[in-house]
């Protein structure tokens, strides 16, 4: 082969990166009959975080990297939008947004933002919706999480979330989240299904999970624009719809792993709650300024959360049309 | 030569100790800060661990130059010890050259690094105030953690120097002349 | 090609170069060779990243918080109180040393600090009741090895980190296997004093003395309770933790025994600072090398080539035994597992052994080696503090070996010597 594309990403063989890697790993050396070649590494062998990792693609010794929107918030503030709470209502919404013309308007403003270095390339899924989970009791209304200590990755957003509805916000590493659950060093946290059974929180005491579904968990798939732009036509042709295969795998994957990891939730003796739909729009209410705090606080934050908001109402259209005539 | 590079050093690696000890003192005190703040005030800070994290770094490459001057760099020396005076000079003078690579390949990197894309980001937490007033913030991009590294790796890199013009004068048997180098009692993490 | 960075390294290690330049130098050459140079971009990017750790700052507040409370004259008292439970026994300040370490070790998470601490006090008072020195210097060399293994301990923060363990874990596994070593030596003494009509150290003391020294060492004696205590009730992470026995080391220091004067504090926290910032460096330069470790595919190779000699687990520990064994007779022990933990660990993790089980092995195996003829660091400290001669010392030490090995073998053999406390409290499945 004539090309090697190093792929990484943070997370392990269980996640549903890694489905994505394999996918597009497989459908661009085939369609490219060898010409390309994917390794993929997954873990921190390459690097570990968001900051290193993209550094990485910027400097060419690491080709794709896939982040959360954590993770790249420190260069991009604005791919926090993701985690703004109950904008898009669910999958169906969600995937055909990011599939469509929001992505590119991202794409633009990292462009230029890392001075042409870095390219995403399709925002995916991982790990399902964030959810709210808790040792103590069930969550059905705003009220119910007051004063709980909620566990947040360290970034605005989450934090402005948790705060917003009146509990409290406490930075702990992942690593450590299960120690700290255990012994009540944090009461909650916010994450999708999958990652709480694959952690085991709920023998930590996690038993009161709340579908929510207050966040999409959007993969962000970066690359080198440098090695793209490097590449023949026909080989970007195959790049980009390698990214394609991958961002249905991701869409597709943690549908398939929240099933089981739902029922052995509710097995462990988990309770696990759907909030109809006024509770839900309580939430959204009481979450009500986190929006204000992301549009005037954050670069970029009035363009992209416009970007985002006239996408949602677009695609819900388009929805109700579709389900509409498939209907009759 | 000796002289006015040791005595800078020496300069250099008491200031590097004096700032590092302030550092280990704030880390200790925002620590415990964030402890009391969640228990007694149920209202954890988000800054406390990327600060304590921030002052880490910082000891770090500030107090190392004082170890490797003080021969404090955990090596196996038996081989050095055990040849003739010349032979374990010249072979000091080797070993001595291949850590000057690595710091200076370290150096490199790290400079590059540090105004890189990777210094751009902003650290997740830490704010300076740009106001007496306190109602305008500077947010500390992680270029200013990325630092420490790098000014660690120079003062080593003059630290290195020095060991080396040491170990030559060895080598020509000159080691008489040298200035002595005061020796600070070291710990150990085992 | 790149599976030659371990010869490389330790060709280099063997030869004198500082460890730390070592697992730089050694990937990086060949990676430079390999034509991989977008990679020693990653190597430094590691080193960097493998620093930037809120669970390593427990090495610094550990380390810090040993340093106060030695200063702080708690030492003393813990001798004093050790002296009033086992004085009376035949060889009493033997099993007072002994003691000591073990109390210390709560305190401590260091062999050395715990060599100079109570070698300084207890080998002159030993040789002054008969004892001879290289006695008192190779029972205090022996026994200090407790210090890494009684929680809390600095080398099993570096293996959690370096490994992806939870501190609190290993902390919890070290207790049993710390008391085990110390019960090993005091019946060796035992036999010992009554083959050889050792010294008591002092009458019986009456239960109301023994009141008094337990009230004078209460403080000191709390510390490990409370950072177990505040580990196990989540009152605040292992990092968390090592900072309040840092308060509280300089609380009754200043505070309630008044022997640990401001002015000294400056000093404390350089001492403390310069050695941990020796000992984040190499860590972060483990965590460069453990890349390089994965990306040569190391530990695949190596596990293949140990399945050809045995594919029998209980075979393969005891010979890892003996490896661990060999590298803790010349290297000290966080250096080894900084080395060692990245290819040996996933090895034994793949078959069945449990990561918590291999980790203790591990710690206790090259602690002991701390100890060890010809390089061990503890016996240099000894040597030292004492003014014997390394090598007699060597000697003398050998019988107390012979048992810290036959409980590293209980150890490795009996795992439920060291997994029954973290199960039970749920750290370790
Ligand atoms: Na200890
Ligand atoms: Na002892």
């Amino acid at each position: 082969q004539d090309i090697t594309l190093r792929a990484t990403a943070n997370s392990n063989e269980n996640d549903e990166d890694y489905d994505g890697s394999v996918v597009f790993k497989n459908y661009v050396e085939a369609a490219s009959n060898g010409a390309i070649e994917v390794e993929i590494f997954m873990g921190t062998q390459l690097c570990s975080n968001g900051a290193e990792c993209l550094q990485g693609v910027a400097d060419g010794s690491i080709d794709v990297y896939i982040s959360t929107s954590g993770g790249a918030s420190g260069l991009f503030p604005y791919v926090q939008v993701l985690d703004l709470p109950y904008v898009m209502a669910d999958d169906r919404v969600a995937e055909a947004v990011l599939s469509g013309d929001f992505t590119r308007t991202m794409r633009d403003m990292a462009l230029s933002d890392s001075g042409d270095a870095i390219r995403l390339m399709t925002i995916g899924n991982t790990g399902g919706w964030r959810n709210f989970a808790n040792t103590q009791r069930r969550i059905a209304q705003p009220s119910d999480i007051e004063g709980l200590k909620i566990r947040t990755v360290v970034a605005d957003l989450p934090q402005e979330l948790v705060r917003a509805l009146g509990a409290s916000p406490t930075p702990i590493p992942w690593p450590e989240l299960f120690t700290s659950l255990q012994t009540g060093v944090v009461e909650g946290t916010k994450n999708g299904i999958t990652d709480i059974m694959s952690m085991k929180f709920p023998d930590a005491g996690l038993q009161y999970v709340t579908l929510d579904g207050h966040a999409y968990m959007g993969a962000l798939w970066w690359m080198s624009n440098q090695r793209f732009q490097e590449l023949p036509d026909d080989m970007k042709r195959v790049v980009v719809d390698g990214f394609y295969q991958l961002q249905q795998a991701t869409f597709a994957s943690p549908k398939r792993k929240s099933i089981q990891a739902y029922e052995d939730f509710v097995a462990g003796g988990g309770d696990l709650y759907v909030p109809t739909p006024d509770e839900k729009a309580a939430f959204a209410e009481a979450a009500q300024p986190v929006y204000e705090w992301f549009t005037a606080n954050v670069e970029g934050g009035q363009e992209i959360y416009d970007a985002l908001t006239s996408a949602v109402a677009e695609a819900e259209t388009d929805l109700e049309t579709a389900r509409a005539a498939d209907m009759e | 030569m000796l002289g006015p590079l040791g005595r800078l050093n020496a300069a250099l690696c008491t200031a590097g100790r004096a700032i590092g000890v302030v550092a280990i003192a704030v880390m200790v005190a925002v620590t415990l800060l964030q402890v009391v703040m969640r228990y007694v005030f149920n209202n954890a800070l988000p800054w406390p661990d990327e600060a304590a994290r921030f002052c880490m770094l910082w000891m770090t490459g500030l107090m190392a130059p004082t170890a490797l001057r003080h021969g404090g760099f955990v090596a196996i020396d038996s081989l050095l010890m055990a040849l003739p005076v010349r032979l374990s000079a010249f072979l000091s003078l080797i070993l001595l050259s291949i850590a000057m690579l690595v710091l200076v390949m370290g150096l490199t990197i790290g400079w590059a690094e540090v105004n890189g894309l990777g210094g751009r980001f902003d650290t997740a937490s830490l704010y300076l105030p740009t106001s007496w007033g306190l109602d305008s913030w500077y947010r500390i991009p992680r270029s200013w953690m990325m630092l420490s590294l790098v000014v660690g790796f120079a003062m080593l890199i003059l630290v290195n120097l020095e060991l080396m013009i040491r170990a030559f004068m060895g080598l020509i048997g000159a080691a008489d002349r040298l200035p002595m180098v005061r020796n600070p009692v070291l710990g150990s993490a085992e | 090609m790149l599976v030659l960075f371990l010869p490389v390294f330790l060709f280099f290690l063997m030869v004198g170069l500082p460890v730390f330049f070592g697992l730089l130098f050694a990937p990086g050459i060949l990676l430079w060779l390999n034509g991989q140079e977008r990679d020693i971009t990653l190597l430094y990017r590691n080193l960097y990243n493998g620093m930037d750790s809120f669970p390593l700052m427990a090495i610094p507040f550990f380390m810090l918080a040993g340093e106060l409370m030695n200063r702080g004259g708690i030492t003393l008292r813990l001798v004093e109180f050790s002296q009033a439970l086992m004085g009376h026994f035949r060889g009493g300040l033997a099993h007072v040393n002994i003691l000591s370490s073990m109390l210390f070790a709560g305190l401590s998470g260091s062999a050395v600090a715990d060599t100079s601490a109570l070698g300084s006090m207890l080998i002159p008072a030993m040789e002054k009741q008969g004892y001879t020195r290289r006695f008192a210097a190779a029972i205090t060399a022996a026994s200090s090895v407790i210090g890494p293994i009684i929680p809390p301990s600095g080398i099993m923060i570096i293996y959690a980190y370096v490994m992806g363990e939870s501190v609190a874990a290993l902390f919890l596994a070290g207790i049993v296997p710390g008391i085990l070593v110390g019960l090993g030596l005091m019946v060796l003494v035992k036999l010992m004093a009554d083959r050889y009509d050792f010294p008591v150290a002092s009458r019986r003391h009456t239960w109301a003395e023994r009141g008094q020294a337990s009230l004078k060492a209460f403080f000191p004696l709390m510390t490990p309770v409370i950072i177990l205590g505040g580990i196990l009730t989540g009152v605040f992470t292992p990092t968390e933790a090592a900072a309040v026995a840092v308060a509280y080391a300089l609380i009754i220091g200043i505070f309630v025994l008044r022997t640990l004067k401001i002015s000294e504090l400056g000093d404390v926290l350089s001492k403390a600072g310069i050695t941990s910032a020796v000992v984040l460096l190499l860590v972060g330069a483990a965590m460069s090398f453990k890349t390089v470790v994965s990306l040569s595919h190391a530990p695949e190779l190596l596990a293949d080539f140990i399945l050809t000699l045995t594919e029998n687990p209980l075979l393969l520990l005891f010979l890892i035994n003996l490896l661990l064994f060999a590298v803790g007779m010349f290297l000290d022990a966080g250096p080894a597992i900084i080395i060692l933990g990245p290819i040996l660990g996933p090895v034994f993790t793949s078959l069945g052994v449990d990561s918590v089980h291999f980790a203790i092995i591990m710690c206790v195996n090259l602690t002991v080696g701390l100890a060890t003829p010809p390089m061990g660091l503890v016996l240099f400290v000894a040597a030292s503090v004492s003014g014997e001669k390394v090598e007699t010392i060597s000697k003398a030490i050998l019988p107390f070996l012979a048992v810290e090995i036959f409980v590293i073998m209980l150890i490795t053999f009996v795992p439920e010597i060291s997994m029954t406390i973290p199960r039970l409290t749920g750290f370790a499945d």
